[in-house]
């Protein structure tokens, strides 16, 4: 769905934040994670058109990113930004949701429905009405998930969506990730988080400085323990437990833990 | 980010002039054409604040400002030249224009006057860093919190900036055409000040706090990290100064 | 020694109907690590700033009980004074950076420039606290210039150098990468073991249970528990309250195991493999 070919990217001469990076991206939920500072944000927004690389080409669907804008492109990529203040305007929170849709030409009745599924999906259909700047700041970023997923895009990008969250709404983003995949959806997300991205995320991209250095399915990223250390990423816990019990393998959810353990009968369970 | 500021970092002697001494030049240079309205005064405040600013290696640097104020008083210069009130003596044609004397050089006064004050400031602002005039201040008996304010707003302001841009970023997100003519520009432009300041607004009061619980009304003698810097010759540069003011006094009352 | 005594408080934000804090009791004594948890809404931002005296000085409503860090009442001083002894770290790294200093190293002066330290101390602080926090590299830069990780680390420095007894943090951590905040909870660790007395809203909660000594679980304003980790976590009714347990006592929970103690169940991933271990492999 997305092709990135030798993407090169730098505010100045000299200095590179994204080094010749060549990637492609289908249907796999994908996490993007690494180092604050190893480019993740950049990478994001070269691929939403918000900066041009500065050398290399990025292929959405079948249009470059070089030759369209940002607006055009927002028809297929969908980006929730990390810091919900910046990005809600509208004085109501349908209005807020609507305001996507109808810009890149929903017509109006669909626009509509399209936002009142995304509230439902969020768990803010009863508060349409609501100025979105009364939210607490976990809703105004469930909000913002919902302003986007409205404009049923292709690709959904989320940054940093766990932050501020509790667990009810950690569950709650959970449930949106799952019911976009099964719509056939690209979902990415650049998250620290990292054992949100073993429960949720079939792919994991490592960066770090600038470079993709590790990508694979999200187990076989989390077995390479050494380059993981080196790249200052620290495993999931249940990763973590699982290693430290002695086992092999590498542990994505409790309940692989947990089955494991029991099979492994010496506890009289 | 880059600060909103004019200073040049050289390592000239205007540089090593402590501020007061600056703000005390500016004073003098305005003052002392008022005690002595002579054109030769006005000309001898252009040599010297030409060479001041030549010696600090700013020279350059202060001649677009000076551009832009010429062009002003260029104006003020053609209008005065043309149609000032007492205008009886003819001076020269330009054109089918005619300029009179009295008009001429009383608007030629007014161009030399603001040329040299804008050159005094020019002189502290492009050879001070701002923070070494406020804490200079403060520790004259500024109070800390003014002094807060004249410093944060040089970096707040691009940062109120960059904040918009994200805030663009977060609406072209959402397929806002921002590219085009100027319409579409405007257009594009309106719904960013609603994010703009409200997010300053929840800024403002969360950076109050911050500041409070760091200590700032608290009442104990503040200190400062930098020590005095080490200025040059500032007791004899004050000293010249208002021997300068004292000497034009005497001129007007002998004279 | 009873560093902070929280008595029968209660608070009421202007114009809205609900307490925020609905009639906390408890005492923390100095060199204690505390963790603060409970979904959100719980009252968890409102607490930190009840102890550092925001509110009732900076928000006003209604306000009742009493708070007493050090001997002091909290209602009864000012912000300003009650700074020299508690220090409060916020969310927003952004909005903590004072905007009028051009460097790190000036930025972390600007509260010990208020306190009158000579400068002498200050440079000592600020040199200490950079290398605590690992942000040496960047101190000649504009605190604008840093990540969100970097910016967080620098608030966090500016408070530590201030060297309050006791240090409210309240969700420090949110925009680092795991390393980054792994290393500031062992800093903050640190400053708890050299008896500074620490108070920290968390969602990552497998740091709460691995640093705190107790925690104190928040519900719409009342205080459930407030209690060892492994005793906060081996509720059965944790969910009620909107928070999970460490996975690490989710799974021993699941296969049954507790503690030496036979009540509680492990919290923190060194006590879940020295439970599990030794039942699995031989």
């Amino acid at each position: 769905m997305i092709k990135v070919k030798d993407v090169s990217f730098s505010y100045q001469a000299g200095t590179e934040i994204i080094k010749d990076i060549t990637l492609h991206f289908d249907q796999r939920s994908t996490a993007i994670i690494g180092q604050n500072g190893a480019g993740k944000t950049t990478f994001v927004k070269l691929l939403k058109g918000l900066l041009k690389p500065s050398s290399g080409d990025i292929i959405i669907g079948d249009s470059s990113v070089n030759e369209t804008t940002p607006a055009t492109l927002a028809k297929q990529i969908g980006l929730v930004f990390q810091n919900p203040n910046d990005q809600i305007f509208k004085r109501s929170v349908l209005e807020e949701v609507l305001f996507g849709p109808l810009n890149i030409g929903q017509n109006p009745e669909l626009a509509k429905e399209n936002a009142l599924n995304a509230l439902k999906m969020v768990g803010l259909e009863n508060r349409l009405e609501v100025n979105p700047q009364d939210l607490s700041l976990s809703d105004k970023k469930l909000l913002c998930i919902a302003s986007i997923i409205a404009m049923d895009t292709n690709i959904i990008i989320l940054d940093e969506p766990t932050i501020a969250q509790d667990h009810l709404g950690k569950q709650k983003i959970k449930e949106i990730i799952q019911s976009l995949k099964e719509k056939q959806k690209l979902v990415m997300t650049i998250i620290h988080d990292m054992d949100f991205v073993a429960e949720n995320f079939e792919r994991t991209i490592v960066f770090q400085q600038g470079k993709a250095i590790l990508d694979g399915s999200t187990r076989e990223v989390f077995a390479e323990s050494d380059i993981l250390a080196a790249a200052r990423v620290e495993p999931p816990s249940i990763t973590q437990l699982g290693y430290w019990l002695g086992y092999k393998q590498v542990f994505l959810t409790e309940k692989e833990l947990i089955e494991t353990i029991k099979t492994d009968s010496k506890i009289a369970l | 980010m880059k600060a909103l500021t004019l200073y040049e970092d050289r390592n000239t002697f205007i540089h090593h002039v402590h501020p007061i001494n600056k703000l005390i030049y500016i004073f003098i240079i305005i003052v002392v054409p008022l005690i002595l309205p002579l054109f030769p005064v006005l000309i001898a405040g252009i040599i010297m604040n030409t060479v001041l600013l030549l010696i600090a290696n700013v020279f350059k640097k202060s001649l677009p400002i000076f551009g832009f104020v010429l062009l002003i008083l260029l104006t003020v210069l053609i209008i005065q030249g043309l149609f000032h009130a007492e205008n009886a003596t003819p001076l020269f044609h330009l054109g089918p224009l005619l300029f009179y004397k009295e008009g001429f050089f009383y608007a030629l006064q007014i161009t030399l006057r603001v040329l040299n004050i804008v050159a005094a400031f020019m002189i502290l602002v492009l050879t001070t860093k701002p923070s070494d005039l406020v804490e200079t201040l403060v520790r004259k008996g500024l109070s800390p919190k003014i002094g807060y304010v004249l410093q944060s707003v040089f970096q707040i302001i691009p940062q109120m900036l960059s904040t918009m841009e994200t805030i663009s970023d977060a609406q072209r997100s959402r397929g806002m055409e921002t590219e085009g003519n100027l319409f579409v520009r405007i257009k594009a432009f309106l719904p960013l000040l609603g994010p703009v300041v409200l997010n300053s607004l929840i800024q403002t009061r969360e950076r109050a706090m911050a500041l409070e619980v760091r200590g700032f009304s608290s009442l104990r003698h503040k200190t400062f990290l930098n020590e005095v810097k080490n200025y040059r010759y500032t007791t004899f540069i004050q000293f010249t100064l208002w021997l300068v003011l004292l000497a034009a006094i005497i001129w007007r009352v002998v004279l | 020694m009873k560093k902070i005594v929280v008595e029968n408080l209660k608070y009421r934000y202007p114009s809205t109907e609900k307490l925020a804090l609905d009639d906390i009791s408890f005492t923390i004594n100095q060199g204690e690590f505390i963790g603060i948890i409970g979904q959100n809404s719980a009252g968890k931002s409102t607490l930190c700033q009840a102890l550092v005296g925001l509110v009732p000085h900076f928000y006003q409503g209604a306000y009742g009980g009493k708070v007493i860090v050090d001997g002091i009442e909290v209602k009864q001083s000012s912000i300003s004074e009650l700074s020299l002894k508690v220090g409060i770290v916020f969310q927003n790294p952004f909005t903590q950076v004072t905007g009028s200093k051009l460097t790190v190293y000036e930025e972390i002066a600007f509260g010990l420039e208020n306190m009158g330290l000579t400068r002498i101390e200050m440079l000592e602080r600020i040199d200490s606290v950079l290398d605590l926090f690992d942000i040496t590299a960047v101190k000649n830069r504009n605190p604008f210039d840093l990540s969100g990780g970097q910016m967080q680390r620098m608030a966090i420095a500016s408070i530590v150098a201030m060297k309050p007894d006791v240090i409210v943090l309240d969700e420090p951590t949110s925009q680092l990468d795991p390393q980054g905040s792994e290393e500031v909870f062992r800093a903050i660790g640190e400053l708890s073991n050299q008896g500074m007395t620490v108070v920290m809203v968390e969602h990552k909660i497998e740091k709460i249970a691995e640093y705190s000594d107790r925690v104190l679980l928040l519900h719409e304003g009342k205080c459930v528990d407030f209690a060892s980790p492994a005793d906060i976590f081996s509720r059965d009714d944790l969910h009620e309250y909107g928070v999970v347990a460490p996975v690490y006592t989710r799974v021993c929970q699941a296969l049954k195991q507790k503690n030496i103690d036979k009540k509680t169940y492990p919290a923190t991933l060194s006590e879940a493999v020295e439970v599990l271990r030794g039942k699995i492999h031989d």
